[in-house]
């Protein structure tokens, strides 16, 4: 099953036009943008280089955190609203004008709880892309393809012809001395 | 138009542009004044703690320090959100200098513990909380602050990261915790979306919580202790009042960026105060819109319950610092704004912006020291009016004091976490071009989001 093995090559450019060159040669020799990554030291707008629509779920954690939140409000204040039972200005022992505060709060907390979490699990932690160059931190763009071993020359060709400074696989760079990892 | 500093629109990419944190040193004579202030906040605040503490009274101006923080630098950060929202780069030199006043916003949770271990019980008096007596008032408003807190500090956090990261190397070999404070950044496009995503989300949270606090706190520690005074306005001039005093206080910031940073001071100028400037006006305006909704009603209404706390706070009482405010925070203010000069002029809205932040040091007090000082808070209606309750030495010392440590931790979070937000003024460069338009000049300005 050696064929079947994705492996990483990096390729670096000075020009973003070189580096939306590069993702349009990936595009043509059939690597679509699941296989793609850019990495760059400056957010560069949504689509500049040709790439799909990154997909995220960080708006889903906000909803699922102020879910649990206002669970955990409701039972607060109905748990402590029913095992200490004051009428307060004959109103029900649990009216919802008296917990809306606690509610908005619980809600908040865990809104701006998972979202904290969901930042860090959108940012694939613990671990992030495989390959990396310190060059990239430099203001070069680097473009990033996962191929598959029959499939890594069709990716190498494509990405040369985009004129890279520098193209790296795991084993260290392909085309001059190595120096980066 | 109001022309960009030109160094901002010309930021390199190849090498990117980092931005350097404030170079402080002790033997600088503002900084050394500021460490000093520092010092007599924290020797103050311990005095208190030993001296007063359950007195309620001798917390009245510590409690005047804990809005007044809230109503500034915790106000700050929102303009951050506002411009990321609105896609206002005109302040993208400013977004950072806002987000830093997260910092020393963390100092109004220490004087809120031992000012909400002062009130008195909930039972008697008016209050927001009918009833509910699993934490209220002291956990739900701690822990309603401690959100706004953590948000604040959240947003500083990601908005950091891509500054603070370095090379991805420098990354990799970290500890696996300190990778995780660090996002484990590379700069791939998703991370640069989620946090983006993450920066509007948590501004938008922090907006929400802040409202929230301000509602919680200012009848917690003033309405409910002060019987009569009834207002559903109140907290809302409270919020919108620290709006103006957070736009107040970066501005102030910024002037004193571009005098004494000259790294720093290059990006800022008058794009930003022309800016800030409008909207300074329309919330200097909102002052009085709020004061007056909140004084007419009660004023035609003549319920003598109500009329006596107004006699407290604005005609009688506390006639002094309502006219300080009136005029440090609307009167003053709004004459100069008008000017066109004065708006787009960095030097001359800080002097004005100035004058806010005094002012709503006396709006605070004219708020909360009656409230806190009222030995009979219980019942729905005051007998006789108190007598004004003025600061001793060791309150005048406790505000200087405190209020300095609040700036000074301020530029010593600014001299670790550059203060200036390198990324997105590397992306504001990227999309913002000065171009000639027939015989003059205009700004062309991408917005791909």
């Amino acid at each position: 099953m050696q064929s079947q093995a994705k492996r990483e090559l990096l390729a670096l450019y000075e020009e973003p036009d070189q580096a939306a060159d590069a993702v349009e040669r990936l595009h043509s020799a059939g690597f679509d943008d699941n296989d793609i990554e850019i990495l760059s030291s400056t957010p560069y707008p949504e689509g500049a280089f040709g790439e799909g629509h990154t997909k995220h779920r960080l708006f889903a954690f906000p909803f699922a955190g102020a879910a649990c939140g206002m669970a955990v409000g409701i039972a607060w204040i109905v748990g402590a609203q029913v095992s200490l039972p004051i009428i307060t200005g004959g109103k029900p022992i649990v009216a919802v004008p008296a917990i809306i505060q606690i509610l908005y709060e619980g809600t908040l907390l865990g809104a701006v709880l998972f979202t904290v979490l969901g930042v860090l699990f959108e940012s694939r932690l613990p671990d992030g892309v495989g390959l990396y160059d310190d060059r990239i931190s430099e203001g070069y763009i680097g473009i990033s393809v996962m191929a598959r071993e029959r499939r890594l020359p069709d990716a190498q060709i494509a990405l040369e012809e985009a004129s890279p400074i520098d193209l790296l696989s795991k084993e260290g760079s392909l085309m001059h001395a190595p120096g980066t990892t | 138009m109001i022309a960009p500093e030109a160094a901002g629109l010309k930021l390199s990419l190849r090498p990117p542009y980092r931005p350097q944190a404030l170079n402080i040193s002790l033997n600088q004579a503002g900084i050394a004044l500021l460490a000093a202030l520092g010092l007599l906040g924290i020797v103050m605040y311990v005095v208190k703690l030993i001296t007063a503490w359950g007195d309620r009274a001798e917390w009245a101006y510590p409690t005047v320090v804990l809005m007044f923080i809230l109503s500034t630098a915790t106000a700050a950060p929102l303009i951050a959100y506002a411009s990321r929202m609105a896609k206002g780069y005109w302040a993208l030199p400013l977004r950072r200098v806002a987000a830093l006043y997260a910092v020393p916003s963390l100092l109004s949770f220490v004087l809120l513990i031992p000012i909400m271990a002062s009130l008195p019980p909930l039972e008697g008096r008016s209050n927001l909380w009918f009833g509910f007596s699993a934490g209220a008032p002291f956990l739900t408003d701690a822990l309603a602050l401690a959100i706004l807190l953590l948000t604040g500090m959240a947003l500083l956090w990601f908005s950091a990261v891509p500054d603070l990261a370095g090379p991805p190397s420098r990354v990799r070999a970290m500890g696996r915790w300190q990778r995780l404070l660090y996002l484990n950044w590379s700069g791939t496009a998703r991370q640069w979306k989620v946090l983006r995503a993450a920066n509007l989300t948590l501004g938008a949270f922090y907006l929400m919580g802040y409202a929230f606090v301000h509602m919680l706190l200012t009848t917690d520690l003033g309405q409910s202790l002060l019987p009569g005074w009834r207002s559903g306005i109140f907290p809302v001039y409270s919020a919108v009042t620290g709006i103006q005093a957070g736009i107040a206080i970066t501005l102030l910031t910024a002037a004193l960026m571009r005098r004494f940073s000259p790294e720093a001071g290059r990006f800022v100028g008058d794009e930003q105060a022309s800016a800030l400037g409008k909207i300074l006006v329309a919330a200097t305006l909102m002052w009085f819109y709020f004061f007056w909704s909140d004084f007419l009603l009660i004023w035609y209404a003549r319920l003598p319950s109500e009329v006596a706390a107004m006699q407290v706070t604005v005609a009688i009482t506390y006639i002094l610092p309502f006219v300080l405010t009136a005029v440090l925070m609307f009167a003053l203010p709004l004459g100069l704004l008008i000017f066109n000069k004065v708006r787009q002029s960095l030097s001359l809205i800080a002097g004005v912006s100035a004058l806010i932040v005094v002012g709503i040091l006396f709006d605070r007090i004219r708020f909360f020291v009656a409230p806190m000082a009222n030995p009979s808070p219980f019942g729905h209606a005051m007998h006789e009016l108190p007598a004004p309750y003025w600061p001793n030495a060791l309150d005048i010392l406790f505000i200087i004091g405190f209020i300095g440590l609040m700036f000074a931790v301020f530029v010593y979070a600014a001299s670790r976490i550059p203060v200036l937000n390198g990324w997105e003024m590397r992306q504001g460069s990227m999309l913002r071009k000065e171009r000639t338009f027939m015989k003059t000049h205009v700004l062309v300005i991408g917005k791909p989001d």
